[in-house]
């Protein structure tokens, strides 16, 4: 793009990185859509709704990295997130988690200088873990969580069952559950962006 | 969706200036009961404190019910009873949920939780984005002086998430041709070339798109350091405070005077 090429020169995110950001926001919206959609809706599955989300965003999520390999993309992206899913009516405990680790996996990527791949998948990983907010602010507290629909005698029995079964070690399971995934998606990523991407030029061949 | 805008989509092109006059998931906006673009940020707000600390769950049924009000006043009218009939069954769902024992209890009150503390608000937020129109949206993130670097990647979202999926169909035609679906089954089968058929074609028109479209916006004007002019009005009105009144008072409501529920 020779258009362009007044712009490149500057420092900072410009027009053409924004709308870039914006453009790759929506698509990573789509698959996170599409990776919550089986679990979201089935009792037993919910809490596991962060591994379809880390499953299938990944090649997307580094792919815009590449392409806007600046401070401040990965930021706009968690941000984003929180304020769509805020928007759409979802639990505070996501969207803050999205943009508190959108902002820890910024940092972590911009140690490299977002060039590199592996730092890039992990920054990765760390971003999977914001929608696990509102499961983190479950086991916080359960039993707060449930208040709305217990009523006097429901409540006892509820919170001796909660305390006997305790599935205190889910908390951890999901999360490092969601690492492996995003890890995993991560690679797949890697392996596309190699095989695709810099052959058609897409992206710089420097990862 | 209308014949002629979804032509229009099925050409491809972003046409930004095109859509305008449509919602934010690109229906036609009904006439009805108009408020401004922050107004409504501003309920949901309350609407997530009130689900959040909601004192019981009648009290979240009136909750519901308000929000079902103002999709009447909005002309909604169809969503919003489907949307309380909905939570009504939901309400009796938990409360047989709540009858039963042990760990199937525990799984079904965290996940009916979830519900209840996601579903006002995403009723009210389905209502909110189908009556604002994006020029409005826009022009609202401007008067409240949202950082650029939020409002226009929010904006380029908003519109191009319709032709995702208007690009989704044809790549899924395309697969086709290569004895390819994208299905469990076909990602078993070769999951190499499934992944690769989904993610090369949307990435690829993706990276594609942003590249024009900046060129359309910095065309447009979209760099220009002087404030935004903007051919859609919008202020605050009667109705504006009359409806953030309403949310108001129920929040607080439910917060101070929890014996009542």
């Amino acid at each position: 793009m020779t258009t362009q090429s007044s712009y490149l020169d500057k420092k900072g995110l410009t027009m053409k990185d924004l709308v870039t950001i914006g453009i790759f926001t929506a698509l990573f919206f789509v698959f996170e859509l599409v990776g919550s959609l089986p679990f979201a809706p089935n009792p037993a599955l919910t809490f596991y709704q962060p591994f379809g989300i880390a499953l299938l965003c990944g090649p997307v999520f580094l792919l815009m990295v590449a392409k806007v390999p600046k401070r401040g993309t990965i930021a706009i992206l968690g941000i984003i997130n929180g304020i769509v899913w805020f928007a759409l009516g979802m639990h505070w405990g996501m969207d803050l988690g999205y943009i508190i680790m959108g902002i820890a996996a910024e940092i972590v990527a911009g140690m490299k200088g977002y060039k590199n791949i592996k730092w890039n998948i992990a920054a990765y990983s760390l971003f999977c873990l914001g929608p696990a907010g509102v499961f983190v602010a479950y086991f916080f507290n359960p039993t707060a969580w449930a208040q709305t629909m217990l009523e006097k005698g429901t409540a006892q029995e509820y919170i001796d069952t909660m305390t006997a079964t305790a599935p205190t070690g889910m908390l951890p399971l999901i999360l490092l559950g969601t690492v492996i995934i995003a890890v995993i998606s991560g690679l797949v990523g890697k392996k596309l962006l190699k095989k695709q991407f810099e052959r058609a030029g897409v992206t710089e061949a420097s990862l | 969706m209308s014949k002629e805008q979804s032509e229009r989509r099925a050409l491809g092109v972003l046409r930004m200036s095109d859509d305008w006059n449509y919602s934010m998931n690109g229906e036609t906006v009904c006439n009805g009961l108009w408020i401004d673009p922050r107004t409504k940020i501003v309920i949901l707000l309350l609407c997530v404190l009130s689900a959040t600390m909601a004192p019981s769950m009648r009290y979240e049924m009136l909750l519901v019910l308000l929000i079902a009000c103002f999709g009447i006043a909005c002309r909604k009218v169809r969503y919003s009873i489907i949307g309380a009939l909905v939570y009504a069954a939901v309400y009796f769902v938990t409360i047989a949920a709540l009858k039963t024992h042990g760990s199937v209890q525990v799984m079904l009150v965290a996940f009916l939780g979830l519900v209840h503390k996601v579903y006002p608000c995403g009723i009210l937020s389905g209502i909110i984005i189908s009556t604002t129109k994006v020029g409005e949206f826009l022009s609202a993130m401007n008067r409240s002086h949202a950082s650029r670097k939020i409002v226009i990647p929010v904006a380029v979202m908003l519109r191009y998430i319709p032709t995702v999926r208007e690009d989704w169909r044809f790549i899924k035609d395309a697969m086709k041709m290569r004895d390819i679906s994208p299905s469990l089954k076909s990602f078993l089968m070769h999951p190499g070339m499934t992944i690769e058929c989904i993610y090369v074609p949307l990435m690829m028109a993706a990276s594609k798109t942003a590249d024009e479209l900046t060129v359309a916006s910095v065309t447009r004007g979209i760099e220009n350091p002087k404030t935004r002019t903007s051919i859609v009005q919008i202020g605050f009105g009667i109705w504006d405070a009359v409806v953030t009144v309403c949310f108001l008072a129920l929040f607080l409501v439910g917060q101070f005077c929890k014996g009542v529920f």
